[in-house]
């Protein structure tokens, strides 16, 4: 990068010092990004060696010791003992009803978001503060009276009843709203409206592909919040070939020996191996969803836009 | 242009004097797109409110409407607007669980704020595969829910498994139940940190990426450090990110329920079942089948939330419609 010569120019000794100093801060970065590596990477490292592992070297053996990959096949069979293999089913479920809720939450979001950031109309106010204790309500608060809903509206059992209440996701319309004050010009707006540009216009032709990162991040943060869900579908579901993932996997944990040896009494070869192999089979589709919306992470730039 | 006039250029104010002119012009008759333009926002709003008073107000007053009547076996349900809220609210448990959360947010929240800008910061100084590699390594944990958390984070503080064991041999912990007994609050506060941090990691650095890029050149032509960059330039250009972090981030805090309830099934005994506020609520309402009682404690956390929440926006004035960028 050229810098102004007016400005910094040191004699040569001070710009050793001043690479060397660079040297140091890049170092000191990067030292501190690596600790932080270990720190969240360690946990997830073990329970990826884990499901390697046989019920007995999960124990002897080094935490960090690789056991045999034959083992996660077997492991993959032990899951797949418990209720003829209904875990299958579940994977299905939680893909259904996190796909679905996700689709809707971001058609819901990110128009309420964009609205509530760039217009002044009568009730913003009240939308922003009623979406607020939508958002830090606890759930606990609402899981009793949406049983009772979808009890009254026959929906009971059925997907619609877990689907619809996590497609309400407070959340993303104030990551939409944050995000189209900070980075959407109002400018731009005007410079389109001025051009006679509808309202609608702007949203799908302007708005929208701008907003790229953060309909990227709605996505991802809807079907984290969905596809994790265990209180909905813990509440309104009964048949356990209906349930999701999560709550399948507690229910073949807990009536396993898996988690901890009072637990359970079954003889079935269900053990913490299986155990870990199991969270890592609920943990694969939110780290690819991961990977997908990083991709989305700065597919715009606005300040090159608004010149153009 | 001098490099003095490109850092000293704010677009936000040259924005607003460009445009505003345009849009300031009244008429007594309103002219059709300026009718559109007023009935816009509810049609963007429109499905969203619908969802919101759904599942989100309407289920919310029902709660708060239960929460008035005390129910006995004996009498029926029977109106008494403090009769749960008074009975929660003098719960000799609940004074333990107000500590033991007070405790968990005093040490989770201000280190994992600073742990998130720290990382975000650092990462966005040179983006590139490392730092998306970094960002997913630090996402990972929080993608580990439910029973799997708990067999996790059970071998996570046995000495004889963890692959932590250097560490916990150095606090002279001897196993799983006195590890978790006498150091409570801190592993609850790691756990959090580990399993809500990513996320808003990604949140921020999101944020910074998508800054315009022309004042942040600016200001490293114009000699800024890349320290004076990230403190003076970009903290306060995501300053609302900060507002919603805060926010969501205290009201997790104080109702904190799934990591002592994953750390108390990996290890039996050692950790209450009513250890957090949002513990005893689910407490009330699964144990003793109250659910006056329950809503009407997990009301009282909200309240708390959301004093906090108003707080914040009002100082950072949060809810400000901004004209131009900032």
């Amino acid at each position: 990068m050229a810098v102004p010569a007016t400005r910094h120019d040191h004699p040569p000794s001070r710009r050793a010092a001043e690479s060397a100093r660079r040297a140091a801060g890049r170092s000191l970065r990067l030292g501190f990004l690596l600790a932080c590596a270990i720190f969240f990477g360690l946990p997830v490292t073990w329970l990826l060696l884990a499901a390697t592992k046989t019920q007995t070297s999960i124990f002897s053996d080094h935490p960090l010791s690789v056991g045999s990959f034959g083992n996660i096949a077997q492991g993959w069979s032990n899951l797949l003992t418990f209720n003829d293999g209904e875990l299958v089913g579940w994977i299905w479920n939680s893909l259904y009803y996190a796909g679905s809720s996700v689709v809707i939450a971001v058609f819901l979001s990110v128009p309420a978001g964009y609205a509530l950031a760039k217009y002044d109309f009568a009730g913003r106010k009240a939308l922003l503060v009623l979406t607020l204790i939508g958002m830090i309500i606890p759930t606990a608060a609402l899981v009793l009276p949406l049983y009772l809903q979808m009890n009254a509206l026959g929906l009971l059992g059925t997907p619609a009843s877990v689907i619809l209440p996590l497609a309400f996701y407070p959340f993303a319309v104030y990551l939409c709203y944050v995000y189209c004050t900070t980075s959407l010009p109002d400018s731009l707006l005007e410079a389109a409206r001025v051009d006679g540009a509808s309202e609608a216009t702007l949203f799908f032709r302007i708005v929208l592909p701008l907003s790229k990162p953060v309909i990227g991040m709605i996505f991802f943060f809807s079907f984290v919040h969905a596809w994790t869900n265990f209180f909905l579908p813990f509440v309104m579901l009964s048949d356990d070939r209906t349930f999701n993932l999560q709550v399948g996997l507690m229910m073949l944990l807990q009536s396993t020996d898996a988690i901890n040896a009072e637990g359970g009494f079954s003889a079935l070869p269900i053990h913490q191996p299986e155990a870990a192999l199991a969270a890592l089979v609920a943990v694969a589709p939110v780290l690819v969803a991961f990977v997908f919306a990083q991709r989305y992470l700065t597919a715009s730039d606005v300040s090159g836009a608004e010149k153009g | 242009m001098t490099d003095t006039e490109t850092a000293g250029r704010r677009p936000a104010r040259a924005d607003r004097q460009g445009r505003r002119p345009a849009s300031g012009a009244e008429s007594t008759v309103e002219p059709p797109s300026k009718r559109r333009r007023r009935l816009a926002p509810y049609f963007f709003v429109a499905p969203y409110a619908l969802f919101l008073v759904g599942f989100g107000i309407a289920p919310a007053l029902y709660g708060l409407y239960t929460s008035l009547f005390t129910d006995s076996l004996g009498a029926g349900t029977e109106f008494a607007p403090l009769g749960n809220w008074g009975e929660v609210l003098t719960d000799y448990r609940l004074v333990d669980s107000a500590r033991n959360v007070a405790t968990y947010v005093a040490l989770w929240l201000p280190s994992m704020l600073m742990l998130i800008f720290a990382i975000a910061l650092v990462l966005h100084a040179r983006p590139g595969r490392f730092a998306a590699a970094m960002r997913f390594v630090y996402y990972i944990p929080g993608a580990i829910t439910g029973s799997a958390a708990a067999l996790l984070w059970l071998f996570m503080v046995s000495p004889q498994v963890s692959p932590f064991s250097p560490l916990l041999d150095l606090l002279g912990v001897e196993n799983a139940t006195e590890a978790v007994s006498a150091n409570t609050p801190l592993i609850l506060a790691l756990m959090g940190i580990a399993i809500h941090a990513g996320g808003w990691i990604l949140i921020v650095y999101a944020a910074l990426a998508a800054l315009p890029r022309d004042v942040l050149e600016a200001a490293v032509i114009d000699g800024a450090s890349s320290w004076q960059v990230a403190m003076r330039v970009k903290l306060p250009m995501v300053s609302r990110y900060a507002a919603l972090i805060l926010i969501a981030t205290f009201a997790a805090g104080t109702q904190v329920f799934v990591e002592p309830t994953v750390l108390a099934t990996g290890v039996p005994g050692q950790i209450s079942s009513t250890w957090s506020i949002n513990q005893l609520a689910y407490y009330y309402a699964t144990q003793q089948g109250d659910f006056g009682k329950a809503a009407a404690l997990s009301l009282a956390l909200l309240l708390v939330g959301l004093v906090v929440a108003l707080l914040v926006i009002y100082r950072t004035k949060f809810y400000r419609i901004d004209r131009g960028l900032s």
